[in-house]
């Protein structure tokens, strides 16, 4: 079992050095064209092969890991904090500000957050930098994210708000804001760093199906899902079996997530 | 008092999911147009007729009320994409997804389970490994290219949703049985002897019936949601793709419609595992 997690690790750490490294290691820019070389074979210039309209596969998947994995995290750590602001509001006693909580994570589990992802699409002009629309879509799926955590984080206070030091130290008069930041943070601490380690994978496939679905990260900019797209396309998988590589590479990426331990097995 | 408080909770929740559908795609861009305006075919007094439709749908507050009130009746309006009523279109579509969605969920929790049970009932760590390992790779392919591999290879596409919700279930099915099978009363029916079969069904099944069924209710959900790609991109004519397809369209009854039972279908989770939980 330790191999495995040391293996994980390690693709893990690969992988990330592949996506800070990208300008180093690409070849080439992952918008250049080559208009000679449409759809061209796996070569030692083309070492995946190029796209239909001739870029460059290889320099399009290294720019991309950089894409998925600088991102999926900041739009986990987005989604924590949001969860975090907004469940801290049931810590307080009122029956109805607690009920509201539930309700509002609720609706926002049940709204249907594709269309937000096709209003951002739609909304965004057609000149905006890679750097700003690649940002808004993970923002976005943060925003988007926050109810998931929210729930856990809801559940774990009001399993909080009745304890024996919670009523200590009401009792006392400490303030509600001390009570949160002294009392309650170190018991949530280790729950927002678990939730956060999975919404970090969650996120990294949603953008995938996102991309398949074309409203993930807008073309030139890769991403691993949008290059994904290729697999809707049974014969260029079969002309080109490397079109695939985004797919290993995302697969490997989520299995070493999985396989990482958590943090109490790390202290034990 | 807790199931009368439930409900109200419950109804306020889908009144106001909907509610929230509607303004979504009220307020997003393109909603104003319609591309029949462009219509040779049509004469200036229908263009202007469609016009005056769409301004009454353009003030949400009113169309939502005047909706839901059509809605109490089992009238949920008329689709500007497909001109047909949009109870029609549920209803011919309905029986698909749920196929889609009955089948792979109850095929992903069926796996699930014999998965789990693999981990938790020799408790050898290689078998354990080997379930954990299985799940985490159906975890790690998005359900969109399981679907679309599927899709290619002709196989049944509730088999690709069961696999999708596999791995989202793998660990609380495994939870729970882990709990269930170190219990002291599973343990001494073990050591009597007793077989494997009543086992399942006397101390697994109706022990954590409660914790069962709120699986299968978070489960449905879970697959309902993988309806809508799939759906989507494999050309299936079901509740998913006209969900797709009335996003792109920005058709307001269809979408309003969807938000009202998909808010209905999570709420109602919800509910029941907040009475389930309390009646224990």
């Amino acid at each position: 079992m330790i191999f495995v997690r040391r293996a994980a690790v390690t693709a893990l750490v690969a992988i990330t050095l592949l996506g800070l490294l990208a300008p180093m290691i690409a070849p080439y820019p992952y918008n250049r064209q080559f208009r000679d070389f449409p759809g061209a074979a796996p070569s030692r210039a083309f070492p995946m092969g190029a796209d239909e309209i001739g870029r460059d596969r290889f320099s399009r998947l290294v720019w991309a890991t950089r894409v998925s994995v600088a991102l999926a995290p900041a739009a986990a750590l987005t989604s924590v904090a949001l969860g975090l602001a907004i469940s801290a509001l049931s810590g307080f006693r009122s029956r109805v500000v607690r009920r509201g909580v539930e309700s509002l994570t609720t609706i926002c589990l049940s709204l249907p957050w594709i269309f937000l992802f096709l209003v951002l699409r739609a909304e965004l002009p057609l000149n905006t930098g890679p750097a700003a629309s690649v940002a808004l879509t993970f923002g976005l799926m943060g925003i988007a994210g926050w109810a998931w955590p929210a729930r856990v984080f809801t559940a774990a206070i009001a399993g909080m708000i009745d304890s024996g030091w919670m009523l200590q130290a009401r009792a006392a008069g400490v303030s509600n804001l001390r009570i949160a930041a002294v009392y309650a943070w170190p018991h949530i601490r280790s729950l927002a760093a678990a939730q956060f380690r999975v919404l970090i994978p969650a996120y990294i496939l949603s953008e995938a199906s996102l991309g398949l679905l074309g409203l993930g990260v807008p073309d030139p900019l890769p991403s691993w899902g949008n290059l994904l797209r290729d697999l809707q396309q049974p014969e260029v998988v079969k002309a080109n079996p490397w079109v695939l590589a985004p797919l290993a590479l995302l697969m490997i990426a989520m299995v070493s997530l999985e396989l990482l331990p958590s943090r109490p097995e790390r202290a034990i | 008092m807790r199931v009368v408080s439930s409900l109200i909770n419950l109804a306020f929740v889908v009144l106001a999911g909907g509610f929230a559908a509607a303004a979504l795609v009220r307020f997003s861009p393109g909603f104003d147009v319609d591309e029949n305006s462009w219509n040779p075919r049509l004469t200036a007094s229908t263009i202007e007729a469609m016009h005056r439709a769409r301004q009454v749908e353009a003030e949400l507050p009113k169309f939502y009320l005047r909706y839901l009130r059509g809605a109490l009746h089992g009238d949920f309006g008329a689709s500007e994409a497909y001109r047909q009523p949009v109870s029609e279109l549920f209803r011919e579509r309905a029986p698909v997804t749920a196929r889609l969605v009955v089948f792979g969920t109850a095929g992903g929790l069926a796996l699930g389970a014999l998965l789990a049970w693999v981990a938790v009932w020799p408790r050898r760590a290689f078998p354990e490994l080997i379930a954990a390992s299985a799940s985490g790779a159906l975890l790690a392919i998005p359900p969109a290219v399981l679907a679309l591999a599927f899709f290619f290879w002709q196989a049944p596409l509730s088999l690709a949703v069961a696999l999708a919700v596999l791995p989202r279930v793998f660990g609380t099915i495994r939870s729970v049985l882990g709990d269930l099978y170190s219990s002291p009363e599973l343990l001494a029916a073990r050591a009597r002897g007793v077989g494997a079969t009543r086992i399942a069904l006397r101390y697994v099944l109706r022990a954590g019936l409660p914790q069962w069924l709120a699986l299968a209710g978070v489960a449905l959900i879970l697959a309902f949601g993988l309806a809508v790609p799939i759906e989507a991109l494999c050309d299936v004519p079901g509740i998913g793709q006209l969900a797709w397809k009335a996003a792109l369209a920005r058709d307001l009854p269809v979408l309003c419609a969807l938000g009202l039972i998909v808010t209905f279908l999570v709420a109602s989770v919800q509910s029941i595992g907040e009475i389930v939980g309390a009646a224990r």
